[in-house]
This record gives structure tokens, sequence and C-alpha cells, in this order.
């Protein structure tokens, strides 16, 4: 992964969708994390937006007679309300091969996050936004599988994995609360037993787990979830509550 | 090219964010369902996005396809459109951009375009061949012209052939490293010659 300077390059050619999709899912992942590169993108997308105004040229007339008979039978998509899942990124849904029903799962579960979790400020709000983004890229892959496990001490787990883009998102419905001083973290653990952390799982109340992104996933790589003090740390301290494995 | 993409009386996007045509206020009304207020949408994007979509993928046919689908789409996703996060013309030409892109970077059309283009890449100039009076157009073509060769170059080649960054560093022969950038500050010092002007 590139240091977070290098990445903020990357702005300006991921404004003009000038990423591949590989580098594209990344650094939406630290856009999340980067609220001046976010808003350095959304007026670099306004510029863009000019030069794509230069090129209007009048499109062949039937077009439009086309375009306006066919809408009325197109449903259209009903109001995001503050979903971190209303993101354009999610045009590329549905899912394929993974299993709607599990996608949907996820999918509900970052909503009921956001409704449950009171998101104060705009800067959060366009924070999960782009995480969402992030998400959505994942959950779109053609490849992606999801699976469900049950927690050690409650609850479910269910992570959605591409292994062509090498990352899983998690999620989480019912763990059991956690004291103040204590946190869930997500690990990718490798066969030969290293752990590196995907970052803390931010869980509501009712114990689902905003939808976190883990990178570099890699088949015989299991998704472990630990509880860490709060902060968390740089290796696991405690025996993983899950430890889903990740299969070719 | 002497087309207008708008017809008379009615306002070129970009020049009509206020009144009766405010586009955020219209994408309001068409997530609600107003297809009068669809139309107004159509005639005010449907040129931009044709234009884009035809400029990124060259082909009139798939120009065509892609074009519908993207005005389809702000149809059926309206309603996810926020006033607060960018324009409406950015949300409109993010969308049809990005499925211009999609189209090129799937497989099959690209080995089509490469076809196509074979020999030497788009100089990406050919913008300025649908340059008119429109004060949008002259603005870019203004800005363009202010920026360092490699900076307007990069900026072309990534956004109006739709080519990757890697993919544009390879055509101009230029670091993957600087390109970035390259791209980056070319794209900002629009961003400042446009707001100015």
């Amino acid at each position: 992964m590139a240091a977070g300077h290098e990445l903020h390059l990357l702005t300006g050619s991921y404004a003009l969708d000038a990423l591949p999709d590989n580098e594209r899912a990344e650094f939406e992942k630290h856009l999340a994390r980067c609220p001046s590169c976010a808003e350095e993108v959304r007026g670099l997308r306004e510029t863009a937006a000019r030069l794509a105004l230069a090129t209007a040229i009048a499109p062949p007339p039937e077009l439009r007679a086309r375009v306006l008979a066919a809408a009325p039978h197109i449903r259209q998509l009903p109001p995001a309300g503050r979903g971190p899942l209303s993101a354009n990124g999610l045009r590329r849904l549905p899912l394929s091969r993974a299993g709607l029903s599990a996608g949907i799962l996820v999918l509900a579960a970052a909503l009921v996050f956001l409704l449950v979790t009171n998101f104060s400020t705009t800067q959060r709000l366009h924070q999960s936004q782009a995480s969402n983004q992030a998400v959505a890229a994942v959950l779109a892959a053609p490849d992606a599988r999801v699976a469900s496990v049950p927690a050690a001490g409650g609850g479910t787990v269910t992570a959605v994995v591409s292994l062509r883009q090498r990352e899983a998102v998690v999620t989480s419905a019912a763990l059991p609360a956690l004291p103040a001083s204590e946190v869930y973290q997500l690990w990718v653990m490798t066969p030969a037993g290293a752990a590196r952390s995907a970052g803390l799982l931010a869980v509501s109340l009712s114990g689902t787990a905003q939808p976190a992104v883990a990178g570099g996933v890699v088949p015989g790589d299991r998704l472990g979830i630990t509880v860490e003090p709060s902060g968390g740390s740089p290796q696991p301290t405690t025996t993983p509550v899950v430890a889903m494995p990740v299969s070719a | 090219m002497n087309t207008s993409a708008t017809t008379p009386g009615q306002p070129g996007p970009g020049h009509s964010e206020g009144g009766g045509q405010d586009p955020a206020g219209l994408l309001a009304r068409v997530a609600r369902g107003d297809h009068a207020a669809y139309e107004v949408v159509y005639d005010q994007f449907a040129g931009p996005v044709y234009g884009l979509v035809r400029k990124v993928l060259r082909d009139p046919a798939q120009s065509e396809e892609v074009a519908q689908e993207v005005l389809l789409e702000v149809w059926r996703t309206a309603s996810r459109f926020d006033p607060v996060r960018g324009s409406a013309s950015s949300w409109v030409m993010t969308i049809a951009h990005r499925r211009a892109v999609d189209r090129v970077r799937s497989e099959s059309a690209a080995t089509a375009r490469e076809q196509r283009l074979t020999p030497g890449p788009v100089s990406g100039d050919d913008v300025a061949e649908l340059v008119e009076t429109a004060l949008d157009r002259q603005r870019v073509r203004r800005c363009l012209g202010a920026l360092t060769p490699v900076q307007a170059e990069s900026v072309k080649l990534a956004y109006y052939a739709g080519y990757s960054y890697p993919q544009v560093a390879k055509l101009l022969g230029i670091p993957l490293g600087t390109i970035k950038t390259r791209i980056r500050d070319g794209l900002i010092r629009l961003r400042d010659c446009m707001e100015v002007s």
C-alpha cells in the first residue's frame, strides 16, 4: 500500500476515473479516512464536469423519443435517506453469484448502523459515504462470495470476499456490547500465523458493525475479529471470537 | 460541427443553475416521478452526456446506447442525487463518464477500440473541433491552453479518451510517479482557472 502522501496525489486521477480498478478501491478506502482528499475530489469532479459540458453535441433525434418513452416503465429508486449505501458506488449492484440475499444482509446492516448511529457532523457523513464506495466495489465484484459464521460469545459475522480484488467486506449482527475500554478489531491472518490489522470495527449498540474493508486478502487467509483494549493493538492479544477461512 | 446541444429557448447546462430550470430542483422533481421535469432534464443534459460518451467511445452506435443507459440511470436514481455533495451537472456527468469508461475498459470494447485507434493515440486536441460560441467551451479551451503541454495532454487523454493513468504515462513516455502529479496539478490549475473566469 502506498503512503498517504502518495495516495493524496491520486485525487486528480480519481476525479477523472483514471485509476485502474484495484487502485480505485484502495484510494476509496483512503478517501474514507481523508476528509481533505474527499473535499479536493469533490472540487475536481466539478472541474471534470466542466470539461464534459464542453463536449456537448446534439444526440440523434430519435434518442429523445426512445428515452422519454422508456422512463415511465423503469421503476425509480426510493430515496436512500441518510443510508450510507446511497453513494453512487452502488450502481454496479446487483451482486451476481454472491447471492443477493446475503448481499442485502450486509447492506441492511450498513443501513441499520447509520440509523442507530448519530452522525453529528457532515464530515463524518462524507467519510462514511466514501467508505461505502469501497464497500460497494467489493459487493459488486463479479467473483464476490458471502459467508456468515456465529461468533464465540454471540452474534453473527458476515463477510463478502472478492479474491479478484483481494478484498473483504466484514459486518456483524448482534455482537455483544463491549465496555468502553475495549473494541473489536479486524485482522487478516495468514496461514503462517501472522496477523495484519484491518482496523477497528465500529459496532453499534445492537451489535451491528459498520461494514469494514480488509485489503490484501488471499486464499488461505482467515478473517479474524478479536477483543482488544480501546484504541486497538498492533497484534491480536486475545483469542479471536471469529476466524473465517478465505477459500478460493 | 454546427449542431447545437440545446434547442433555442432552453438554457444550456452550466448556465441554468437558477430559476425554474434549476437542474438540482428539476432532479428533485424527477425523483418524485415528474415526467415533465424529466423532459427538461433530458433537454439540458442529453447533449453533454452524448457528447462526452461519444468523445470517449468514438463509435456512434455504442455511444448512443451508453448515452441512453446514462439518461435512464438519471431517471432511475434521481432520488440519490444530493445537492450538498455537488452540482447536478457533476452528478450526471460523473455517471456518464464512469459508464463510458466502464465500457471502454470492458475487454471486448477495449480490443475493438484499440484496433480503431491504432496507430497512434488520440491527441485530445479534437475537442477544439467542438468548440463553439458557448461560454463553457471557450473557458475550457482557454484554461486548457493555460496548462503546460504535458498537463493539458494528460488531462485530455485521461478524461476525453478514457485512459487510465498508467496508460497515459505510457502514451506520453512519462514515469508513472510523475504522471499522477501532472494530472492532479493540471486539474487543479483548470479548477482555479475556471473559478476565476
